[in-house]
């Protein structure tokens, strides 16, 4: 847990920090993390783990010279050290001509937590009852063999700069994943369910296992099909795959400066369907996540893609002092980050259909649950490869005819964007996993997605 | 071996528990990355904490920087308490047996990377991005360097006592280009930050980054006016640095015993490689020999022991084209019965050592480079990571590399852009008919494998000679 007195511990570290600083700005981040995670696999608990850590950040700078230096010590000698080290690499480095200052925005202590104190203290006993119940639950419906992992975590982020920006804010999230293998023994039947919220309370887990003993139990004996163009229903899960590879491609200043981006030379004309909104916000009801970014900037809702059009990107301060007239949008990393701004927090608007709709007007199709190991082709075409995984079916004439072998998509994003048949009305917060990045999406219908191979499984 | 272990060893001992152990690791890195002129970041890191790994009824890990007794003992308490929750979903897990070693290790190197001033890393770094500034499509030159050293020390409820004293070095630099109409990149040695090795700072200027400079920016520029990949089936060769990505995710991963006992089913997948197929399946030609080797010189997987205190070591993992080997933990080496392999690797303290691949290397064959592509009549040869993926079985593959040639009647004959190939894991390598030998081997480093809940990044080395593959379909998709 977050305790409530970290933001006088930390405030008191940094003022130490700053008193003993020569640099002309420096900048002073602290975290704290505390996880605990519990992974199932063959219906056992195999893995069981609790992390605690800390982190100093300090960038100093020197004019237009920059250095940076990271400690897990928070020990007053540790922190003077870390900051020896940023000011010692800012003293010997170059000028960097497009650095402009460390941002100065005031009022961040006004902004709330995403705290949840049931989620930040739930224990191990708990978090074993549930994947019990799971696991019984599965065994009921005659699947002998569940996977997955359930996770809590509370953070902290305090961010404070020589401008006098400071700011403390702490969250937590809770995530359960199952995956069902139905048919061990040959292979087949996998079948998956996630549910993702800042209050474990709202997690409920035996309807996530439902759903992955469901859908593995409905893949059994699946068929191939021929590679090639089909209709396409994304499930909200695997339109949030999507999102996140058109986010890394293609949402950030970094990657329009340097000329990488899908949106280059495009902002302002219509790129996607009209029906299209994508957007940045951490505001969100649903959304979990700080409401500064990393070197202390509120965060600000961006419109990314705005009824099609190639509107916004996110911001860094870095990326902001390239560009004549433009702020931060308040989506920076950790500094420094050959990476740039991110949009953690991003949504996709819902349309008027139910995913049931969807199908029953698909003449044929291929419904798809989730893809698996995406990767860029060709980022400025905003080409995109990867895998279908648990649970992709035939549609014909509005049902689902028999499960498929998992099949390979190579799909210009940007054309299957444009290819929009229609979007779901529900939608559904992810965590992205690897990163503290959340995502919303609906479920998606495309037209025309191209498959380009086929698996044996 | 520190007083903060022992005392930690001897509170697991106290408790009682069946086994445990302790690790300890403090790490310090340093990052240069240099952009188009400026240096984008410069980074000092240091981090250092213990984990507590348990078994006994059930297993628990705990992790905590707190370096007092109290923080040991607190976190202890922790491990114990999800050791005893985890134990009413679970079984009592057996290990196999191992030689229990008290010893310390060191990374041979000649160079300390630390030791080397900032100043003379940025000149350097400086004059390699100048050398880059070679045209005016070119928006983006970047080159970089990295060093890690990790002290790690190990003690176990069954007397091991183990320190080891661990540095990786690496770097390399790129340029991406532009023309308004399309976007290429280029890297050397390698894509994604280049190449590393558990070396010192003297493996960085091998490279040679001065002499590469403007011809990487050259052949950058180049691919903009290049012409498509072609469609359809081909002689493939792979040079090394693509190589490295094939034989990493077609038979690093699915080699992962873990992976293969399914408890890895719900992230990164299983393998196609189940253990009723050890010794039984066909991997690939009689002439893929390839092995997991912790004691590789240099390699980015080389080390004493592993994280559960196991000696490095060299093992089979497919002989004369058969399947016969995994990287087992302990703990899945006891399931199967086989030996542990030495594959047991944490990312940082703060992370419960999981299967992680060391030096997975293809062994060298009796061609020579030269010879495989005097010897094509119809093929391209790939060079360079770009994109890649595989289902999460690890049968069906999609790789793409940053610059191909066309191969014509035993000639190198045009440069080619978006080459893209594909394939079946045991199909494609049972079309491998030619590879390089010694004099062409090279070791390389691949410093982000990732892996686990939550995610962990290993650092990890391949080693391979250029090879070729027959009648691979190339070019995949619209363009």
């Amino acid at each position: 847990m977050v305790g409530k007195n970290y933001e006088e511990r930390f405030e008191g570290l940094a003022d130490k920090i700053f008193k003993n600083a020569k640099a002309d700005e420096l900048e002073v981040r602290i975290s704290h993390n505390d996880s605990a995670l519990t992974r199932y696999a063959n219906s056992k608990i195999h893995q069981n783990i609790a992390r605690n850590n800390f982190n100093l950040a300090i960038r100093a700078v020197f004019g237009k010279k920059i250095g940076s230096a990271t400690t897990n010590a928070l020990d007053e000698d540790a922190a003077l050290n870390c900051l020896t080290r940023a000011e010692n690499i800012a003293r010997n480095q170059r000028k960097d001509p497009d650095f402009k200052s460390l941002p100065d925005v005031k009022g961040l202590k006004d902004k709330k937590d995403i705290y949840i104190d049931k989620t930040a203290d739930h224990s191990p006993d708990q978090k074993a009852e549930k994947v019990k119940e799971i696991i019984e639950m599965a065994n009921e419906k005659g699947v002998d063999r569940v996977y997955g992992a359930f996770k809590t975590e509370s953070s902290g982020l305090f961010v404070a700069n020589s401008h006098g920006v400071e700011g403390f804010s702490r969250l937590t999230s809770s995530n359960i994943t199952t995956c069902a293998i139905a048919d061990w023994d040959n292979d087949q039947g996998f079948g998956w369910g996630e549910m993702c919220s800042a209050d474990v309370s709202d997690i409920d887990h035996l309807h996530v296992a439902k759903t992955a003993v469901e859908k593995g139990l409905n893949n059994l004996d699946p068929k191939k099909i021929k590679p090639g163009e089909y209709d396409v229903i994304l499930e909200p899960l695997a339109a949030k795959d999507i999102l996140i590879y058109l986010d890394m491609m293609g949402f950030s200043a970094k990657s329009v400066q340097e000329e990488r981006s899908f949106m280059n030379g495009k902002f302002g004309d219509k790129i996607m369907d009209e029906r299209i909104n994508i957007y940045d916000d951490v505001s969100d009801a649903d959304m979990i996540g700080f409401p500064f970014d990393y070197e202390g900037v509120p965060k600000q809702r961006v419109d990314i893609i705005k009824e099609g059009v190639a509107n916004k990107v996110v911001y860094d301060s870095y990326t902001a002092g390239r560009e004549k007239d433009k702020e931060s949008t308040g989506h920076a990393l950790a500094m420094p980050n050959p990476m740039g701004p991110l949009a953690m927090n991003l949504l996709m608007d819902t349309g008027d259909y139910p995913l049931e709709d969807m199908i029953q007007e698909t003449e044929k199709g291929i419904l798809v649950t989730r893809f698996n190991y995406c990767n860029p082709v060709h980022p400025v075409k905003g080409i995109l490869t990867g895998l279908t995984r648990d649970g992709t079916w035939l549609v014909e004439n509005g049902e689902l005819k028999h499960p498929l072998k998992n099949l390979r998509f190579t799909q210009n994003l940007i054309d299957a964007f444009n290819n929009i048949e229609s979007i779901g009305k529900e939608r559904k917060l992810y965590s992205m996993g690897y990163w503290p990045a959340y995502f919303v999406s609906p479920a998606l219908k495309i037209s025309d997605f191209r498959f380009t191979g086929t698996t044996e499984f | 071996m520190r007083d903060l272990v022992v005392f930690g060893i001897e509170r697991l001992e106290k408790e009682n528990v069946a086994y445990g152990d302790v690790r300890l690791c403090e790490r310090k890195s340093e990052v240069i990355n240099v952009k188009n002129g400026a240096v984008e970041a410069i980074k000092s890191s240091e981090s250092r904490g213990y984990g507590i790994r348990i078994f006994d009824e059930g297993m628990g890990f705990a992790s905590s920087a707190d370096m007092s007794k109290k923080g040991m003992k607190e976190t202890i308490k922790r491990a114990l308490k999800i050791a005893k929750a985890s134990s009413k979903v679970s079984v009592k897990v057996d290990l196999e047996e191992i030689d229990i070693h008290e010893d310390k290790y060191t990374t041979p190197y000649k160079i300390d990377p630390f030791e080397v001033g900032l100043e003379e890393k940025l000149d350097y770094l400086m004059d390699v991005d100048e050398r880059m500034d070679i045209d005016e499509r070119i928006k983006v030159r970047q080159c970089n360097f990295k060093a890690w050293k990790t002290f790690k020390e190990f003690a176990s409820t069954e007397g091991a006592r183990i320190e080891q004293d661990l540095i990786m070095t690496g770097g390399g630099l790129g340029v991406n280009v532009s023309d308004g109409k399309d976007t290429q990149k280029r890297s050397y040695p390698n894509s994604f930050g280049g190449d590393y090795n558990s070396k010192g700072f003297e493996f960085f200027k091998s490279f040679d980054l001065i002499e590469y400079a403007e011809k990487t920016a050259k052949e950058g520029v180049d691919l903009l006016d290049a012409k498509q990949c072609p469609k359809g089936k081909k002689d493939l060769i792979l040079d090394t640095n693509q190589l490295i990505l094939q034989v990493h995710e077609s038979c690093g991963h699915p080699t992962e015993l873990d992976r293969a006992l399914g408890t890895e089913a719900s992230y990164a997948g299983t393998s196609f490689l189940t253990p009723d197929k050890l010794g039984e399946l066909r991997y690939g030609s009689d002439i893929v020999n390839i092995v997991s080797d912790a004691t590789a010189e240099g390699g980015l997987g080389t080390f004493g022991y592993d994280d559960e205190g196991v000696k490095a070591k060299k093992v089979d993992l497919v002989k004369d084209g058969m399947f016969v080997g995994y990287q087992a933990s302990r703990e899945g080496a006891a399931k199967i019965g086989v030996e542990p392999s030495g594959n047991m690797r944490a990312d940082g303290w703060q992370n419960l050592p999981l299967v992680r691949m060391t030096n997975i290397n293809l062994e060298p064959g009796d061609w020579s480079r030269d010879e495989i592509i005097e010897e094509t009549q119809d093929g391209i040869l790939l060079n360079g990571i770009k994109s890649w993926s595989i289902d999460d079985k690890r049968l069906n593959f999609q790789f793409g590399t940053e610059v191909g040639y066309i191969v014509e009647n035993g000639e190198v004959t045009e440069l080619i852009k978006n080459p893209t190939y594909t394939g079946i894991t045991p199909e494609f390598w049972s079309n491998c008919d030619a590879i390089a030998g010694e004099e062409d081997w090279k070791l390389h480093g691949v410093p982000n494998c990732g892996k686990g809940e939550p995610p962990q990044t290993m650092q990890v080395g391949h080693g391979c000679a250029p090879a070729r593959f027959v009648d691979i379909r190339v070019g995949v998709g619209k363009w």
